[in-house]
C-alpha cells in the first residue's frame, strides 16, 4: 500500500484528482466523509511516541514482574494496560552502552558506543530520533543520567564533550536540574512541561531517568526516601569513623560505601572492618526501593498528564529500564556484570488503544529487537543496519513468524575498571572522605595497572554471554585477567578466583548462584558455538579509510 | 562550478532529450513535444501490424550485438539531435520497439555485459572485479566457471535446444577468459586488445557464412566507440570545431590519463572546450561503428537471413564526459553510464514502437528465451533474476524499478536503485554515502537531496540493501575497504601497491 501511495504522491494529476475528490465530498456536506478520505493512511502518520528509559531498574523489583512490597502501583497500573515483556535482555551493564543497543537495534559493537572515548563519529548516526525525524516528527528528550550529558576523560578525570552523542537528531534535548544534593539524577518533570507545551504535534518524546543510580536515595525526598529503611536503623557505614563524613544530611547510600562492600563485608584500609548483617543488606535494598517507589510516582504523573491531555490514545508508549543492578546477590553491590540481576529489563509497550492490554510474552528478546518493534508498529520500513527484529509478530500472537535470535548476547566491556583507572579517587566522593596514604598509594598503583592491562581502549575483551531463559553461558576469555584487574580483589586486598566458563540454569537457579559448566558440558559446548558464532560475525566495525593511488588497482 | 555554469551546447541537448523522455514516461501529457520524437505516436495502421506481430518466434535466429560503451544520450532514437551519428541504429529502432529507459546493471563491461548471458546481477554471477586473486605479481583472473559454476548461460541454453552459437568480439571486457565464451561453439576475441567492430564483424561474416543454413545465436561486440579504441588511420576529427587548439588529440593514451587523474583527484581539470573536443570525437566513433555495423546489415540482407532473425542492439554501459567531472566509466552510477539503448528487432517487422518504460539489462536474456520459445529448464527459470519483456512488446506495461551496482577496481563499491517515477539512490559501501536524485527535475544528477528528502533517501536505501539481501547478497555482512577489501573472502590475499 505504501508503494502505491508513494507512487501516486509523484503525480501531481493524482494530487489535483484526490483535492477535487476531496471537494465535492464537502461541498456536499459530508463532513464525515471528508474526514475519512483524508484518514492518514499509517500510524507514523498520527502516532505519538513516548520512550520512557529508566536506568538502573530490576525488573524484578516490580510488582508487574513479581516484586511483592508494592513499591510500583503505578507501573503495575500500566502493565495492565500493556503489553509486558517478561525476558527483555539488555546488552549491557553500561547505560550508554546498552541504551545506545535500544536506539539503533544494533548490537554494541556495530553501534560503536563502547567507552567514554568515543567520539561522534564513531558511534552510529542513524537512531530512533534520527529516523522518526525522516517521518516528520518532532523529536525531544528531558533526561537525567549524567552518561547522556557528559563523558569523561580517563587520563584527567576530567568531563569531556558535553552531551554530542545522545543529543543528536533532538529538537530539544533537556536535562534535569541538580536538586539540593548537587545531583541531576531527579525526576524529569521537565517532559511534563513539555508535553503540555507540545501536545498538538506529533512527536517523539524521550524520557530518561536516573534516580535509582547509586547513591541509591540521594535524590528521593522525604518521606519517601526512608519509606523502606528498617526501623531504628544506623546506617553500617556510619559507624565506622575511620573516614569521617562531614555530612549532615542524608544523601543515600554511597557509592564509596558500595563499593566497599565485598562478599558480605566492609572493607576499609584494606581490611574487613565489619561483617553486613541481613538488615543492613535490607536497609540497602529499602533505599534502592525508595527511588523506585518515587519514580513510579513521577510516572504516574506522567499517564495522568497523558489523560488529560488526551494523548493516551493516539501515543505509543514504551518503558522498559536500560539495565538492572546488582543488590548484593552476588557478593557485590552496583552494575557491574552480565548477570540477570544487571541484564534482564523491564519491557512494556503500551498501544494507543491499549491493544493486547494485559499480555505477557515469555519468549525470551533483548534490546536490539525494541527499534525494529517501534518501526513496524508505526509502519516504517526497518533500518538495514539494525540487527535485532520485531516484536510485533510475538504480540499479534504469532511466534513462529518472529524472527529474532533465539539467544540473547551480551558484552562485557571491561570499561568500568578502565574508567575507575581515570576517576575514582578524584570523584567517588560524595561524602567528602579523606583516604589514608596507603589507600591514596595503592589506588596509583590500581589505576597504573588498569591503564597498563586494558589502557587505550582495548576492545572487545573476551567477556561475552549467551543467554536463553533456560541457560545462560558467560566465556571469560581472559579470566586471570579480570581477575588482576578486579576493583572487588582489590578493595579486599585477596584474589578472589574469576571463572573462565559459568553455566547458569535459570530455570532452577534465576539469580545464578551455582555455576552448572562441569555438571552440563553439552550444554557449555552448543551454547559456547553459537557465542563464539555470534562474536566471529560482529567484530568491532572500525573501517580504515587509507586514500591515494595505491588503491587503485591497475586497469586494463 | 555547477553544472549550469559550464552549461554548452551539448549539455542543452542532454536535457531537452533527457527531460523529455522521462516526463512522457511518467505523464501523460506533452503531446506535443511527443508528436516530435517519430515513433512516439503510433497510426491505427501501425498499431494494427504490431497487434498481428506473432511474439513466438520457434527456430528463427538471434543477433546480439553489443556497442561497447554508448551512452543513449548520444544515439538518435533515443534523443539525440546534436548531429546525426547513427542513421543505422535509429532506422532498426524505428522499425522495432525501441526501449528509451533502459538502465544496465552495471556501469563498465565485465559485470555489465555477464548479466545479459545469465540473467543474473553482477553479484551474483560474480565477474564483479577483474580479478578473483588479486596479490601481484600472482593474479588470478576472474571466471565464471570457477566464481559461479552453478550458472547457465544463455548459449548454453540455446545450444541446448539446437542453436549454432558464435560470439566475435573486441576481447578485453568481453575475454573468453572470463567466462564469456562458455555455450558459445566459437567465440573470438583477439587477445590483449580492445578490439572493434572492424575485425569483429568479418569474423562473423565468416562463421555466418558457415552456419546460415542452421538457426543460430550470435553475440557482436565491439570498442569502436570506448575510449581505449582509436580508429584505424586516426580520427578524421569530422566534428570537431576547426578554432580547437589541439590540446588533446583523442588518444587512448590520453583517455586513460584523464580517468586516472579522475580517480585520483576526484575529479579532472576540462575546459569547456576540452569537453566540447572529446563529445566530438566520441560521435566520430560513434557514426564510424553505425557505418561498420550498416555494411554488417547489408551483407546479412545479402545472405536472405533478414526476415529470420531478431536483432538485439544495445550496449554494456555508457561513458563519462565530464558531466560529473571525471572521464570514463566504472566508478560511478550516474545516469550517463547505465543508462543504454535497447532495440529489439523482430522478423518481418515493420512498424516499430517506442516503449517509455523503465526496464533493465537483467531481463534481456528471460526476453529472448521468450521470444525464441525455447525449452528452458526449471534451474534457468530460476536463476534468472529479470522478467521477459514481450509483454511491454504486446503493449502492457513493464516498467519497474531497477538496481545496478559497481565495484570498481576496489576503488569505490557502489549500489543503487531507479525507480520507474524517476529518483535514484547512489549508497556507496565503503563511507555509507548516499546520493539521491530526482531525474524529472534534474536529469543531469546534480543536486543531491539527501538531506531535503531524508525519508525518501531512507527508504530506497532499504530498498536497495533488501533487494541485494533478497539475492543472497546482505551488504551488511562484511566491510567495504577500499584497497584493503578482498575480491572474494575466499580467495583473495589482499592487495597490494603494483
Amino acid at each position: 500500500m505504501r508503494q502505491f501511495f508513494y507512487r501516486c504522491c509523484g503525480n501531481k494529476s493524482w494530487i489535483l484528482t484526490s483535492v477535487a475528490i476531496l471537494l465535492i465530498f464537502c461541498s456536499n456536506g459530508s463532513v464525515r466523509a471528508s474526514e475519512k478520505a483524508s484518514l492518514p493512511r499509517e500510524k507514523h502518520e498520527y502516532t505519538n511516541v513516548i520512550m520512557i528509559s529508566v536506568d538502573i531498574l530490576r525488573a524484578d523489583h516490580l510488582g508487574a514482574y513479581g516484586y511483592k512490597k508494592g513499591v510500583s502501583p503505578q507501573l503495575d497500573k500500566l502493565a495492565t494496560q500493556s503489553v509486558l515483556f517478561e525476558n527483555s535482555i539488555a546488552h549491557s551493564y553500561l547505560t550508554p552502552v546498552a541504551h545506545m543497543s535500544v536506539i539503533t537495534g544494533q548490537y554494541p559493537r556495530q553501534h560503536g558506543m563502547v567507552s567514554f572515548e568515543v567520539t561522534r563519529d564513531d558511534v552510529a548516526k542513524r537512531t530512533l530520533p534520527e529516523i522518526m525525524k525522516y517521518y516528520g516528527y518532532e523529536t525531544a528528550a528531558v533526561a537525567s543520567s549524567p552518561e547522556f550529558f557528559m563523558r569523561y576523560d580517563t587520563e584527567s578525570g576530567k568531563i569531556v564533550n558535553p552531551k554530542d552523542i545522545f543529543s543528536r537528531s533532538f529538537d530539544y534535548y533537556g536535562r534535569t536540574m541538580p536538586d539540593e544534593t548537587g545531583s541531576t539524577r531527579v525526576n524529569p518533570v521537565a517532559a511534563l512541561n513539555w508535553l503540555k507545551a507540545n501536545k498538538d504535534k506529533k512527536f517523539f518524546l524521550w524520557i530518561e531517568t536516573g534516580m535509582l543510580h547509586p547513591p541509591y536515595s540521594q535524590t528521593v525526598p522525604q518521606p519517601y526516601k526512608t519509606k523502606f529503611d528498617p526501623p531504628a536503623y544506623t546506617p553500617f557505614y556510619d559507624r565506622f569513623p575511620i573516614r569521617p563524613g562531614r555530612e549532615t544530611i542524608d544523601r543515600g547510600v554511597p557509592t564509596e560505601a558500595l563499593f566497599h562492600v565485598y562478599k558480605g563485608n566492609y572493607y576499609l584500609d584494606f581490611e574487613p572492618v565489619y561483617r553486613l548483617e541481613q538488615k543492613d543488606v535490607d536497609f540497602i535494598r529499602g533505599r534502592y526501593d525508595a527511588g523506585v517507589y518515587y519514580t513510579d510516582m513521577f510516572i504516574g504523573e506522567l499517564m495522568d498528564t497523558l489523560d488529560a491531555l488526551k494523548l493516551s490514545g493516539r501515543t505509543l508508549v514504551v518503558f522498559h529500564s536500560i539495565h538492572g543492578e546488582s543488590l548484593g546477590e552476588h557478593d557485590y553491590f552496583f552494575h557491574h556484570d552480565v548477570y540477570d540481576t544487571e541484564i534482564k529489563a523491564a519491557l512494556m509497550f503500551r498501544f494507543p488503544g491499549k491493544e493486547k492490554a494485559g499480555m505477557r510474552i515469555l519468549r525470551q528478546t533483548q534490546g536490539v529487537d525494541i527499534l525494529p518493534t517501534i518501526l513496524d508498529y508505526l509502519q516504517i520500513p526497518l533500518n538495514h543496519e539494525a540487527q535485532g527484529a520485531s516484536m510485533m509478530p510475538l504480540i499479534n500472537g504469532n511466534e513462529a513468524a518472529y524472527k529474532g535470535s533465539e539467544y540473547a548476547f551480551v558484552d562485557r566491556l571491561p570499561w568500568w575498571e578502565y574508567v575507575l583507572g581515570g576517576w575514582h579517587l578524584e570523584h567517588q566522593s560524595e561524602r567528602e572522605a579523606q583516604y589514608t596514604p596507603l589507600e591514596i598509594q595503592k589506588m596509583k598503583d590500581y589505576r597504573l595497572l588498569l591503564q597498563e592491562k586494558i589502557g587505550g581502549g582495548q576492545y572487545p575483551p573476551q567477556c561475552i554471554a549467551i543467554r536463553t531463559n533456560q541457560w545462560k553461558l558467560i566465556l571469560r576469555g581472559k579470566s586471570a585477567l579480570l581477575e588482576q584487574i578486579s576493583w572487588w580483589n582489590f578493595i579486599s586486598g585477596i584474589k578472589f578466583p574469576v571463572d573462565s566458563v559459568e553455566l547458569f540454569d535459570l530455570a532452577s537457579d534465576p539469580m545464578e548462584q551455582k555455576n552448572v559448566a562441569k555438571e552440563n558440558p553439552e550444554v557449555v559446548e552448543k551454547l559456547k558455538a553459537k557465542l563464539l558464532e555470534w562474536d566471529a560475525a560482529n567484530k568491532i566495525n572500525k573501517p580504515k579509510m587509507p586514500a591515494g593511488r595505491s588503491l587503485i588497482i591497475p586497469y586494463p | 562550478m555547477s553544472h549550469k555554469e559550464s552549461k554548452n551546447e551539448f549539455d542543452v541537448a542532454l536535457i531537452n532529450r533527457r527531460d523529455f523522455i522521462k516526463k512522457t514516461a511518467v505523464g501523460a501529457g506533452v503531446l506535443a513535444a511527443t508528436m516530435a520524437m517519430p515513433g512516439f505516436m503510433l497510426s491505427n495502421a501501425d498499431a494494427a501490424k504490431l497487434a498481428n506481430l506473432p511474439m513466438k518466434y520457434k527456430d528463427y535466429n538471434v543477433v546480439f550485438v553489443s556497442f561497447d560503451a554508448l551512452q543513449a544520450a548520444h544515439v538518435g532514437a533515443q534523443g539525440y539531435s546534436t548531429r546525426n551519428v547513427t542513421p543505422t541504429i535509429d532506422a532498426m529502432a524505428k522499425k522495432g520497439f525501441n526501449f528509451v529507459n533502459n538502465i544496465s546493471v552495471a556501469s563498465w563491461t565485465v559485470p555489465a555485459s555477464m548479466t545479459w548471458f545469465t540473467g543474473v546481477y553482477p553479484s551474483e554471477h560474480r565477474l564483479t572485479n577483474k580479478f578473483s586473486v588479486f596479490n601481484p605479481p600472482n593474479n588470478v583472473l576472474s571466471n565464471l566457471k570457477k566464481l559461479s559454476p552453478e550458472l547457465v548461460t544463455l548459449a548454453e541454453v540455446l545450444k541446448e535446444n539446437g542453436y549454432a552459437t558464435g560470439g566475435f568480439t573486441g576481447n578485453a571486457g568481453v575475454s573468453g577468459f572470463f567466462g564469456y565464451s562458455q555455450g558459445f561453439d566459437e567465440y573470438f576475441f583477439e587477445k590483449g586488445k580492445f578490439g572493434s567492430m572492424g575485425v569483429s564483424i568479418p569474423k562473423g561474416l565468416e562463421w555466418l557464412q558457415k552456419n546460415k543454413d542452421k538457426k543460430f545465436f550470435m553475440f557482436l561486440h565491439g570498442y569502436d566507440m570506448h575510449g581505449q579504441n582509436v580508429p584505424d588511420g586516426g580520427f578524421d576529427y569530422r566534428f570537431v570545431d576547426k578554432g580547437y587548439d589541439k590540446k588533446f588529440t583523442g588518444s587512448a593514451a590520453e583517455q586513460e590519463a584523464l580517468r586516472e587523474e579522475g580517480l585520483e583527484k576526484g575529479s579532472v581539470a576540462l575546459r569547456e572546450e576540452d569537453v566540447k573536443f572529446w563529445r566530438a570525437i566520441y560521435d566520430e566513433k560513434i557514426q564510424r561503428t553505425d557505418a561498420r555495423f550498416k555494411k554488417f546489415l547489408e551483407e546479412y540482407e545479402k545472405m536472405g537471413l533478414m526476415d529470420k532473425t531478431i536483432f538485439v542492439l544495445t550496449s554494456d554501459h555508457g561513458t563519462e564526459f565530464h558531466e560529473h567531472k571525471r572521464f570514463d566509466h566504472g566508478f560511478s552510477l550516474y545516469d550517463e553510464l547505465i543508462h543504454v539503448p535497447l532495440v529489439i528487432k523482430l522478423p518481418k517487422q515493420k512498424a516499430g514502437k517506442v516503449i517509455k518504460d523503465q526496464v533493465s539489462s537483467i531481463d534481456v536474456m528471460p526476453t529472448i528465451l521468450d521470444l525464441l520459445d525455447v525449452k528452458v529448464s526449471d534451474n534457468v527459470k530460476k536463476q534468472m533474476r529479470g522478467t521477459t519483456l514481450v509483454t511491454g512488446l504486446k503493449g502492457k506495461s513493464v516498467a519497474k524499478d531497477v538496481f545496478f551496482e559497481t565495484d570498481y577496481r576496489q576503488y569505490t563499491y557502489k549500489r543503487g536503485i531507479q525507480t520507474k517515477d524517476g529518483w535514484k539512490l547512489i549508497y556507496t559501501l565503503e563511507d555509507k554515502s548516499r546520493e539521491l536524485y530526482n531525474l524529472k527535475n534534474d536529469p543531469h544528477e546534480t543536486k543531491n537531496l539527501v538531506e531535503r528528502e531524508p525519508r525518501r533517501a531512507y527508504e530506497l536505501e532499504q530498498r536497495v540493501f533488501a533487494h541485494f539481501k533478497s539475492i543472497g547478497h546482505d551488504l551488511n555482512s562484511k566491510q567495504w575497504i577500499p584497497g584493503l577489501n578482498p575480491v572474494y573472502d575466499s580467495q583473495a590475499k589482499g592487495v597490494q601497491k603494483k
